[in-house]
């Protein structure tokens, strides 16, 4: 017997398997949302700081001197050149791949190296410093701390550097205090710090969204889920009312009728007479099993509990199915079970479903068998586990067979399964099954001990 | 043998007749009455020897009916057919010693054998070596009208089965001599027609009940036994086996 210990829980609560992925989904696509219209917004900012830079090297510093002759200023190469260059790159990656890990990384490091150049063709002028906390700040629109690292780091080397072997250019004197570059630092981790918990913040805050946004789209399907059984229930219970007298009547003539004409006169007159009255027989049959589990299952009978020895019912819930060819059905409970109470009719009802479906799950032409077994623990009780190796259960339906109205057969109301485990929940107890697709299914059944004494 | 009179009650016009056709087929006199208080009109002039009514009508339900006839012809067994599987006012009926409740749509062949059982004005027996319990739990019985005999151990019991028309047979499952099981081996082969409870309070309980099972029980209860739910216990036996 297999002794899976992973089980997957019947739905009949939320499926939180399912709702993890559509989270991480609807994250997913939200964040990315987000990424890309940073992405778009610095992109352009990108080009806005390249015209500023043309501007601000033309306004403040457009000429030089070369010996005697005045000449364009090399700020104004630079800012043309060397701000195109760090501009183009993350324009380019924008456009061709908006929301792409290498795309952010690029216009972070980007940005701050606009800071940089920005310093140095103001000269070194302190208001342009202010620079630097504006593109972190941008930065930290992607609510990711990763990008911020790499930008930080950029922008200390840079003052570190240029304040080592070209102070002119980032502070605008030449010989500042050799810890001038730390004072800088200093505040830029201080920003850094809030902006850090804010990312982290908006983050989560994101998810938490993503969390209720699923959440509430589960409470709003699973109520439609309730409206619909109850209508069900009505619609159910008032047909197979009005349901059960016809039939009545027509069974009790068919009857009556069968009884009058014997089968010895009929048949010279035409065969298909016999044949006929035996489809009005089964037919009936099969009507009067389709109300029963409709009204069943819309107006459930209380259990009538009573003490049940679970070998023998359990054979006769075996003698009762079915048979296939092929599929051996094996009795495993042991003799000296623990007797619990049952209602007798309904759990014999619940076993002869399962194990018919098991049952049922091998292809024709395939050999396997079915186990019923069955053991006690003092704390949980019963625990009834019906096992078999045939097709098992696709992960994406698992979680909607004990649903009313849900089936993989052609035939059939779907409700058997539904009913089973309503029964199971009238007697305290529960039902989860365990199956990988191909390689068979667990179903086990837990009834608790009981209340006067224990189990075992 | 005098054909026993049996009245239907039912609103449904074509159930009511179609089973009437079926009895009477079989050798019985039916009489049709199509509401409670019709089926009273009728019963002032005729007399019956069963009632097989319809739970609900227009009008007084059969439960009312069957209550009413508890006051004036208690000893006539009565039979309430439904279409309903679950409703209160069946517990009422159950509880108020009503021989049996059938669900419908039932075959004939069914109603047949749970109304020649109940023509027969079977009798349960309760069998306990504890006199007092035996006693007790017959007078409950009686109480709601469901007639009950009494033995204190398997011989005598077994004596009671020959003479008397026992349908069900009640009894304790740890008693000297001939033991519960015994007994219960003893009915399954010799009357099968007896239907087997068996009720247990001793701590080895478990083992006896599964041989009891084992032996052709139909039902077990553990002690102490809630009247109630031996009434119910009855009546189930009593109607439609599936």
């Amino acid at each position: 017997m297999r002794q899976r210990q992973i089980i997957t829980k019947a739905p009949i609560e939320l499926p939180s398997r399912s709702s993890a992925l559509r989270i991480t989904k609807l994250f997913d696509e939200r964040y990315l949302g987000m990424v890309v219209k940073v992405d778009n917004l610095l992109a352009r900012l990108m080009i806005a700081q390249w015209i500023a830079g043309i501007a601000i090297a033309f306004l403040i510093s457009p000429l030089a001197w070369a010996g005697k002759e005045a000449v364009l200023h090399s700020h104004v190469f630079a800012a043309i050149f060397v701000g195109g260059a760090i501009t183009s790159l993350p324009v380019f990656l924008v456009y061709r791949a908006p929301g792409s890990q290498l795309t952010r990384y690029v216009l972070a490091i980007a940005q701050v190296l606009w800071s940089a150049l920005l310093i140095h063709l103001s000269g070194g002028r302190i208001e342009t410093h202010f620079h630097v906390f504006v593109s972190l700040s941008l930065l930290a629109f992607y609510r990711d701390i990763k990008i911020l690292i790499p930008a930080t780091l950029v922008v200390a080397l840079d003052h570190f550097a240029r304040g080592l072997y070209w102070p002119e250019s980032v502070y605008g004197v030449l010989n500042p205090e050799w810890w001038r570059f730390l004072e800088h630092a200093g505040w830029v981790m201080f920003l850094d710090g809030f902006l850090l918990y804010q990312c982290v913040y908006s983050y989560r805050e994101l998810h938490s969204h993503c969390e209720q946004q699923v959440a509430l789209e589960d409470a709003i399907d699973s109520a439609g889920k309730m409206e619909k059984l109850a209508a069900i229930g009505t619609l159910a219970a008032s047909v197979g009312h009005e349901l059960r007298n016809p039939l009545g009547a027509i069974r009790n003539a068919h009857t009556y009728i069968e009884r009058k004409l014997n089968g010895e006169e009929l048949a010279p007159l035409d065969p298909k007479l016999v044949q006929f009255f035996a489809i009005i027989t089964r037919e009936l049959d099969v009507s009067s099993k389709i109300i029963n589990d409709l009204l069943e299952f819309s107006r459930p009978r209380e259990p009538d509990l009573a003490p049940c020895p679970l070998k023998p019912l359990v054979e006769e819930s075996m003698s009762l199915v079915p048979p296939r060819d092929g599929v051996t059905l094996v009795n495993d409970v042991p003799e000296s079970l623990p007797i619990p109470d049952v209602d007798r009719d309904q759990f014999r009802q619940v076993l002869i479903n399962i194990i018919q479906n098991a049952s049922e799950a091998y292809k024709p032409e395939s050999t396997g068998e079915v186990r019923v077994a069955a053991k006690t623990t003092e704390r949980q009780g019963w625990q009834i586990i019906i096992s078999d190796n045939g097709g098992g259960i696709a992960p994406d339906i698992i979680d909607k067979i004990f649903e009313p109205l849900f089936s993989t057969k052609v035939k059939g109301t779907g409700l058997g399964l539904a009913l089973t485990s309503s029964m199971i929940e009238r007697h305290e107890g529960s039902i989860d099954v365990d199956s990988t697709e191909g390689q068979g299914c667990m179903f086990t059944i837990q009834l608790p001990p009981r209340s006067t004494g224990g189990a075992s | 043998m005098n054909t026993k009179r049996i009245l239907i009650v039912d609103d449904e016009e074509s159930l009511r007749f179609t089973l009437a056709a079926n009895l009477e087929l079989e050798g019985f006199t039916v009489i049709e009455a199509e509401s409670g208080s019709h089926a009273l009109e009728i019963l002032k002039a005729e007399s019956v020897d069963l009632v097989l009514s319809d739970i609900r009508m227009p009008g007084m339900s059969g439960v009312e009916l069957f209550l009413e006839l508890k006051k004036t012809i208690p000893e006539i067994p009565v039979l309430l057919m439904t279409a309903f599987s679950a409703d209160e006012t069946i517990q009422k009926a159950i509880h108020a010693g009503v021989f049996a409740v059938v669900y419908k749509p039932f075959d004939i062949d069914k109603i047949l054998a749970v109304l020649r059982r109940a023509l027969k004005r079977p009798v349960v027996l309760v069998v306990d070596d504890m006199e007092t319990v035996a006693t007790t739990t017959a007078e409950a019985l009686r109480a709601v009208g469901v007639r009950a005999e009494v033995s204190f151990d398997g011989n005598s019991a077994t004596e009671m089965v020959r003479k008397r028309s026992i349908d069900v047979c009640i009894t304790d499952l740890s008693m000297p001599d001939m033991s519960g099981v015994e007994l219960t081996r003893w009915l399954t082969s010799e009357a099968p027609s007896v239907c087997v409870i068996a009720f247990s309070g001793a701590s080895n309980n478990e083992q006896l009940m599964r041989e009891a099972v084992a032996a052709g029980a139909s039902r077990c209860l553990r002690k102490p036994v809630d009247p109630s739910v031996l009434v119910a216990a009855i009546a189930s036996a009593r109607g439609i086996q599936n």
